[in-house]
């Protein structure tokens, strides 16, 4: 799978993540909510100590893109800190030129993703996915041959 | 008042070909188990196989995994099995990591997470991956009053929870008598790995199972890409019925040999047939075979020094058609040369072609090339196991041919360099004899277990036709089985021997 598609996903979740925030008061943002549904299974998974391993790297990789989540670090539990006080800034990038740091936390989170599908492959990770998110749709360019090869198994 | 009826132990499919006989049945429901072996044995893939061999939504698998393999990399790999489907995941199959209450709790509080997530998914099998890593850490702070006593409420929570359980970890044999874990485990099985010279030999034992009878001894097992497939040392064969003995003869397809064998060979036998390189051995197996074929006898042959291909052409060329009972799956031609391979491997390999097509007659080409396709770790199991195909195979009917090069020699008569003429019950000698400037070939009956056979000894030839009888006994000579045989009517090495009769050799 793509980086794009890795990408998409990530605006897939934040775009629903969005969504059901309008029926409610968030406390946190979109991006915040979705990292933090992504952390519980994750950590279950990988241990705490795993999962901040690869939110590490994730970050690490995110930073190159978005300068502006050098803000952003790890806590003990794998939690985010800092990701809702970025604010309104313009992060220079040299080749996208101006990101918007709104878009930081979905920078962060493909990243992530991209991480897992690197390592645990399309079918795994989107089942993990779905798992959290069990009525969102997981459509994108990439996605639908290794979903077909899952269903002929 | 009628006897109530015994409790009655449900057996889960381990989702490992072969291991469910060795197990004798499969895994007892409700059992507490630990897979134990050296690191690279293939514990957690067997853990694996089993999960999701028997994993639903309703009744899910917990794998518990504890500092050892990292969770993300043990998905990683293991998802290149074919028996690892990512359908199952997370409904069916669970990932739980416990490595931080390990690392910064007690025993109580590890059983207390266990309890958690067991009660919360009511799984029917539980995996812990690596238990040996939580008694490690267990050691390091509690007594052994006190690990025996988490062993047990462990044990007792989840066969409460009916869950089958699997313990799995890097355990070595001196552990069994001081650990209390295989104390109160129902089942242990032990893997093991061993190099010998250049290949690697896989073994498996089930140490002990509580409830139910297994295969006792190692059992070969291989890991590919399908995960683990286990080779029982029964080769699949411990529960046959033995067929009644057959009062029925089989032609060989050289009517004069038939002769000498009292009708043809009783179905049901093993055949030995020895010789020097080049008396024809391979012919004659060749015309077994294919006038089994001819007979309506569907036949296996397993060749090692050929290939099929070759096999089949030089059987034409003794006007013999292998290729169209091949065609119509009433022959096959199995040819078995991967240095690395088990006995049991092998033996189970032919056993499947010979239930597929319902083989009447198997012919193995030659028994030096089946020890050199096998690995070294393996030759010394190779009598033994031959063995056991043998008495398995012919017990059910099917009539065996197995061909032994031996080494010519002029001051002794052996009939095989395995030692292993008495798992054969009927033998045929092919040699070499120096006669008036000539080194023709003579062969003999030398036992028959079902009963009379010919004395004689004839001489023979290969021709177009295969392996061809001529004459009668040669009675003017003696000493013929030295290979130097004295004409016993004049001195002078003159006289040929009796070639009047060109048998009719064809059945």
């Amino acid at each position: 799978m793509s980086l794009l598609a890795s990408r998409h996903l990530a605006r897939s979740l934040l775009t629903y993540e969005t969504a059901a925030g309008k029926n409610s008061e968030p406390t946190e943002s979109a991006p915040s909510r979705v990292f933090e549904k992504l952390r519980r299974p994750l950590c279950a998974l990988a241990g705490v100590a795993g999962f901040r391993s690869l939110l590490s790297r994730a970050l690490t990789l995110a930073r190159a893109e978005a300068p502006s989540l050098s803000a952003v670090e790890i806590a003990a539990d794998g939690s985010l800190q800092g990701l809702d006080e970025l604010g309104p800034q313009i992060d220079k990038d040299k080749d996208r030129g101006q990101v918007n740091t709104n878009e930081a936390g979905a920078i962060l989170i493909a990243n992530l993703i991209g991480l897992l599908l690197t390592f645990i492959g399309e079918a795994v990770t989107l089942r993990m996915l779905q798992e959290v998110w069990p009525k969102a749709v997981f459509d994108g360019p990439d996605y639908g041959k290794d979903r077909k090869l899952e269903h002929t198994r | 008042m009628s006897t109530p009826d015994k409790v009655i132990i449900n057996r889960l499919p381990t989702g490992v070909p072969g291991l469910d006989e060795i197990l004798g049945g499969g895994l007892p429901e409700f059992s507490f188990n630990i897979i134990a072996g050296a690191p690279g044995s293939g514990k957690t893939t067997l853990a694996h196989q089993i999960v999701f061999a028997n994993a639903t939504p309703e009744r899910p698998a917990l794998y518990f995994t504890i500092l050892g393999e990292p969770a993300i990399k043990m998905l990683r790999y293991q998802q290149q099995y074919t028996f690892f489907d990512p359908a199952k995941l997370p409904s069916s199959v669970r990932f739980i990591n416990l490595s931080q209450v390990v690392l910064e709790k007690d025993l109580g509080a590890v059983l207390e997470e266990i309890t958690k997530e067991v009660e919360k998914a009511s799984p029917g099998i539980v995996v812990v991956d690596s238990f040996r890593t939580v008694v490690r850490k267990a050691l390091g702070g509690s007594t052994e009053v006190e690990l025996q006593s988490f062993i047990q409420r462990l044990a007792l929570l989840l066969t409460s929870w009916q869950a089958t359980t699997f313990l799995v970890g890097e355990y070595v044999e001196g552990e069994i008598r001081d650990n209390p874990v295989f104390t109160v485990s129902d089942g242990l099985l032990w893997l093991y790995q061993a190099s010998e010279r250049n290949s690697i030999v896989r073994k498996l034992q089930i140490v002990k199972l509580r409830g139910q009878l297994s295969v006792p001894g190692l059992h070969t097992f291989r890991i590919t890409n399908a995960g683990l497939q286990a080779f029982s040392r029964t080769l699949g064969l411990g529960g046959q019925v033995r067929n009644i003995p057959s009062t029925r003869r089989l032609s060989i397809g050289i009517a004069e040999l038939d002769k000498m064998l009292g009708g043809g060979i009783p179905e049901g036998d093993s055949v030995l047939v020895a010789g020097a390189s080049g008396t024809g051995k391979s012919v004659l197996a060749t015309q077994f075979i294919a006038e089994g074929v001819r007979r309506g006898d569907p036949g296996i042959v397993v060749v090692f020094e050929e290939r099929p291909q070759e096999y089949a052409e030089r059987a034409s060329s003794f006007g013999l058609d292998l290729k169209t009972p091949q065609q119509e799956g009433k022959l096959e031609i199995l040819y078995l040369r991967p240095l690395d391979l088990s006995v049991d491997e092998t033996m189970h390999e032919i056993l499947e072609a010979v239930q597929k097509i319902g083989a009447k007659r198997l012919v193995i080409d030659s028994l030096a090339g089946f020890e050199m396709a096998l690995a070294p770790g393996f030759r010394a199991d190779f009598r033994e196991s031959l063995y056991r195909m043998i008495t398995a195979l012919t017990g059910v009917g099917v009539t065996i041919l197995s061909t032994v090069e031996v080494n010519e020699s002029f001051v002794e008569f052996p009939f095989s360099t395995y030692s292993i003429s008495f798992l054969t019950d009927d033998i045929i000698r092919l040699r070499y004899v120096c006669i008036e400037g000539q080194l023709r070939k003579i062969m003999v009956v030398i036992k028959m277990r079902g009963g009379n056979h010919s004395k004689d000894i004839r001489e023979y030839e290969i021709t177009s036709e295969g392996v061809v009888i001529i004459g009668d006994r040669l009675a003017d000579y003696q000493a013929l089985i030295t290979g130097i045989p004295q004409h016993l009517n004049r001195p002078g090495p003159k006289e040929e021997p009796a070639r009047k009769q060109k048998s009719k050799n064809k059945a």
